[in-house]
């Protein structure tokens, strides 16, 4: 095996080989400390390996990791992230006596997240997508409060539900396939022509959007990330939910496109960036304002795929692993940025919140930034229909969002006793910020075809700055409208689910009534004489 | 064509072996006294293992069924021995169990400090290697009458297990299973007399080569499956089967739930697929899948109502042995591929074997746990996860093969089922193997739950429980985890000694 295949098999095993390490007791009493260095191969690997390097691993693993383009801008954004992440975590969490179960979850996390940007058969991509939708439920519980718990209750359920659709959705893709387990490039090249087409796509979609958190299922996602302990939450809100992007990015037939399908993709992502919008700017916690900006700029991710959809265009998944990379530094700036807010007073907190409102704004597109880059090397997708309009709109509904969170930062802050946050923590927060304006900045000419100075020209500074300022008007409004805070409870339509609960126990217990009735001695004789005559009956017939 | 007869092969005194030593081991226990019986059912445990061992190998080895015919005279007047890939592959698994079951057993044995325990654990001893004889008996057995008395004797020596620690419930579920048993064997005898009758023979190589329809071979078919479906305890017969399971000892538990109820599972499908002509194989196979969904989807709702351990992996036995019916359909072969090509064929054989081991590892996680805290009641085990890692560990990894997560067996068995599902195009039964997976989920994540939760009141242990005592139920998750990496197609070794039979598919 070159190189090049070794980096990206300890991508992939090295934090696995921790979490075995972690068996040992010595080990596990220090493994959030070397939580830090789990994702540095996939990092390296995401730097150095060059695009198309593939390791293969024969039978029983029948393992395939292969690196494109996205796949590699995406994980190398993930692994800085949860390296940062996890040097917040180990400086925060250095005294929490169950420090060790918290890294084993992270670990495991970590080690899924990270391969399935770079798996490349269909049964390792199944294995790993639950590894990581399944541990994360650790990470959500870690607080044990009871929010906590009845996130993850939720999350798991839905989790479950997902893992189902898209266990169903695969085994249709790979089902006349001659290999047991293909490689996912070579099925989903089949895919146009057969006959499960269209039930395949949708069953893809819908187990998708369930991770990424479109509308209407994207219930579980503003419990779950801020239930989370705050380098957990950068790390759900900002990588985990790519796990759904990389997904479709992966599964859908862009080089044959789907018209049908992307019309759908287009529509449900616009609504989820609205809606996550609407009602995150009703929320009064600052780490659910985030979670409901990360299920809206989903729903934008959401549009950009279902463009490359409806157009057959597979240069689309490029830009979108471009957009999630500005995503996943920039969201993950922002929950760490919540959590060194809180410990900072004084002078010290007046430039820190200067820092998180540029992080914030660039979410809107604010110029000069990784979203503003975004935006732009996204803008010629859309065209100049209604579509285009709409993306912009959006922008202005994201910048509103995020004017909404930076008040909401300054109100928590305003009592701050003077003091700095502990420098474990500070670091990584820095990086993860530096990581969030130089990283697409150095993306942006590969991906986009541009030129950098092309990017500092009024006219393409004005494109991104006018939906900012109509963002900033909007919120001049919106802040004074009465009893909006708190309007709509956290997981906003989960609550009507929760109405039903009634109605399912009431299903159980039928369930249950039955079922004590069969057990009764008169009623299982009667239904073994009635299924013996039932069988010999049919049989005769056929006989 | 030229009839086939049953031949002995070389190897083929190893399948009398499988089913005599754990019988000259009772009557050693019964000749030594209750004092030497762990010692001899131990030395049981190494010498019945290496034989289930050997007899996998020369399968592979030699590539043909083993057969033996005893004292040389053919059937009907004498008796053949017969073990396919199929039969060794239960050989295997069965030895596995008991032997795990076994250690754990006599570790368990060993920490009861009152004497007044030994009566007890001498009927463990002896009941459980009756036990091993009669399924051995079963899975290689060639005759209807002689798989009559290897049922028998396997309800015999099941029923005192469910009540070896005589309190009046115990007794009174296992009353309800003997009673329930018996009718089932009933039934299952007047199906063998009317073939008997008809046909003179009832060897069933010989009823294969037959070929014959007529009513008599319908009604004694129905009837036959119908017994045998009541021993299986599949839904809507399942009365006796959770307080029977719930109800007995730990390692009791594992066996009745892991290898007991496949007994009569693996005659039904010797049945369908071996005696039974096509036409109504197809029919039989279809209403038996119906049963076996309603099964899953109905039972996995009630083991999630369940407030104790036990009886929820109890039900969860009812509901997974559903997935073993549902495999008739999908399992039908067509002229090129016999149905033991297909992939349904190894899906349903490795979902037998994974839900054995799994279920195992479940129960004597859950007697460790009721061990540890007197009870078995979910909501109260809040945090039991740090008192017992170990047995928190094994009933995650044996609950990742009921959900069907991979890796494990219980994933692979479910893929190559809905894939099978897929290819017929039979959403009905693609759509009742996801829920079931969904509600397993649901169900094993409640225990999970409470096993990482942390209580504000630390849940304390009653009494020490050691590592050893842990790890038997571990050692049989991780195999059920390790099934997880047989490749996701037809399997070979399950086809060994099958071809024979091909002419009951002949038109």
């Amino acid at each position: 095996m070159s190189g090049a295949g070794l980096l990206l098999a300890a991508a992939l095993f090295f934090p696995l080989v921790l979490v075995i390490c972690c068996l040992s007791a010595r080990f596990r009493a220090r493994a959030l400390a070397v939580v830090v260095i789990a994702p540095l191969p996939a990092l390296a690997a995401a730097v150095l390996v060059p695009e198309g390097r593939f390791a293969f691993f024969p039978a029983p693993f029948r393992l395939t990791l292969v690196l494109d383009q996205p796949g590699a801008i995406l994980l190398g954004g993930a692994a800085l992230l949860w390296s940062a992440a996890g040097a917040y975590a180990a400086s925060l969490m250095a005294r929490d006596p169950a420090a060790s179960r918290f890294a084993i979850w992270w670990l495991l996390t970590l080690a899924g997240s990270l391969g399935l940007f770079i798996v490349g058969d269909v049964v390792n991509f199944y294995l790993l997508f639950t590894l990581a939708s399944l541990s994360a439920y650790g990470l959500i519980i870690h607080e044990q409060s009871a929010s906590a718990h009845r996130a993850g209750v939720i999350y798991v359920g839905l989790a479950l539900l997902g893992e189902a659709l898209l266990l169903i959705a695969l085994v249709m893709l790979s089902a006349t396939h001659p290999d047991a387990n293909p490689q996912i490039r070579s099925v989903v090249a089949d895919l146009p022509a057969s006959a499960m087409r269209d039930g395949t796509l949708a069953l893809f979609i819908i187990g998708f959007a369930l991770k990424m958190g479109l509308v209407p299922l994207h219930v579980w996602l503003p419990l779950a990330h801020p239930a989370a302990p705050t380098p957990a939450s950068a790390v759900l809100s900002g990588v985990v939910v790519k796990a759904g992007v990389i997904g479709l990015i992966r599964f859908l037939p862009f080089e044959a496109g789907a018209p049908l399908w992307g019309s759908v993709l287009i529509g449900v992502g616009l609504v989820t960036a609205y809606y996550g919008v609407i009602v995150g700017i009703t929320q009064p916690r600052a780490k659910t304002v985030l979670a409901y900006s990360t299920v809206s700029q989903m729903g934008l991710l959401a549009v950009l795929l279902g463009i490359g959809l409806d157009t057959a265009d597979p240069a689309v998944t490029n830009l979108t692993a471009y957009y999630a990379v500005h995503h996943t530094l920039v969201k993950g700036a922002l929950f760490l940025g919540v959590g060194i807010l809180a410990t900072t007073g004084g002078r010290r907190l007046r430039l820190a919140l200067l820092l998180t409102a540029v992080l914030a704004l660039s979410l809107g597109g604010m110029p000069l930034t990784s979203g503003a880059l975004a935006k732009l090397a996204t803008k010629p997708l859309f065209g100049y229909g209604w579509l285009a309009g709409a993306m912009t709109l959006a922008g202005a509904g994201s910048t509103a969002l995020m004017l909404h969170f930076l008040l909401i930062l300054r109100r928590d802050t305003a009592g701050n006793p003077a003091g700095s946050p502990a420098l474990g923590q500070l670091l990584p927060w820095l990086v993860v910020v530096a990581a969030a304006f130089l990283i697409p900045w150095s993306l942006y000419p590969a991906v986009s075809g541009e030129t950098v100075p092309g990017l500092l020209q009024s006219e393409a500074l004005w494109k991104v700055t006018w939906p900012m300022l109509l963002g900033a008007v909007a919120m001049l409004f919106v802040h004074r409208l009465p009893q909006r805070l708190g309007a709509i409870p956290e997981g906003d339509i989960i609550v009507l689910a929760q109405a039903a609960q009634p109605l399912a126990r009431r299903f159980s217990d039928r369930i249950g009534g039955i079922d004590a009735h069969f057990r009764r001695w008169p009623v299982a004789g009667f239904v073994l004489i009635a299924l013996a005559i039932l069988f010999g009956g049919v049989l005769m017939l056929q006989a | 064509m030229t009839p086939l007869v049953h031949a002995t092969t070389p190897g083929g005194f190893l399948l009398v072996l499988a089913v005599i030593l754990p019988v000259c081991a009772v009557l050693a226990i019964l000749a030594c006294g209750p004092r030497s019986a762990a010692r001899i059912a131990l030395a049981t445990f190494a010498a019945g293992f290496a034989v289930a061992i050997a007899i996998a190998t020369e399968l592979v080895s030699s590539g043909k069924a083993l057969s033996y015919v005893v004292g040389a005279w053919q059937p009907p007047l004498g008796i053949a021995l017969r073990a396919d890939g199929l039969s060794g592959a239960m050989l295997v698994m069965t030895a596995l169990v008991v032997v795990a079951v076994g250690l754990f057993a006599h570790i368990q044995h060993g920490l009861q400090t009152d004497t007044g325990g030994g009566r007890a654990q001498t009927t463990f001893w002896v009941m459980l290697l009756a036990l091993w004889s009669a399924l051995n008996a079963v899975f290689v057995g060639e005759d209807l009458f002689n798989l009559y008395v290897a049922l028998e004797l396997l309800t015999f020596a099941a029923v005192p297990l469910v009540c070896l620690d005589g309190r009046a419930e115990t007794v009174t579920a296992a009353l309800r299973y003997l009673l329930f048993a018996l009718i089932g064997s009933l039934l299952y005898l007047l199906g063998a007399g009317l073939i008997y009758g008809q046909y003179g023979t009832l060897d069933l190589l010989a009823l294969a080569q037959l070929g014959r329809r007529d009513p008599a071979l319908a009604v004694a078919l129905a009837l036959m499956i119908v017994g045998l479906l009541a021993k299986a305890a599949l839904f809507p017969l399942h009365l006796w089967l959770p307080p029977a399971h719930a109800g007995a000892p730990a390692p009791a538990s594992a066996v009745l739930s892991a290898l007991v109820i496949k007994a009569p599972v693996f005659l039904i499908l010797r049945l369908v697929l071996d005696v039974a002509p096509p036409q109504a194989a197809a029919t039989a196979g279809q209403m038996l899948a119906v049963l076996g969904a309603a099964s899953i989807l109905f039972c996995s709702v009630m083991a999630l109502r369940q407030a104790r351990l036990k009886l929820m992996i109890a039900y969860s036995t009812v509901a997974q042995i559903g997935y073993l019916f549902i495999v008739f359909p999908l399992a039908a072969g067509s002229a090129d591929l016999p149905p033991w090509g297909t992939i349904a064929w190894t899906g349903g054989a490795l979902q037998l074997v994974s839900h054995a081991l799994a279920k195992a590892a479940m129960f004597l996680a859950a007697g460790v746990v009721a061990e540890a805290f007197g009870h078995d009641r979910i909501a109260d085990l809040g945090g039991f996860g740090r008192v017992l890692p170990i047995s928190a560990a094994a009933f995650g990894l044996a609950g990742l093969s009921l959900m069907g997560i991979p890796p494990s067996g219980g994933f692979v068995a479910k893929c190559l089922l809905l894939t099978a599902a897929v290819i017929q195009g039979n959403p009905w039964l693609a759509a009742t193997i996801l829920a079931g997976g969904v509600l397993a989920g649901a169900y094993v994540f409640r225990v999970i739950d409470k096993a990482l939760a942390v209580p504000t009141v630390p849940i304390v242990a009653r009494c020490a429980v050691p590592r050893r005592l842990e790890c038997a139920a571990l050692a049989l998750a991780i195999a059920a985890v390790l099934i997880g990496f047989v490749p996701l197609r037809p399997f070979g070794f399950l086809q060994i000694g099958r071809d024979g039979l091909n002419m009951a598919w002949a038109p």
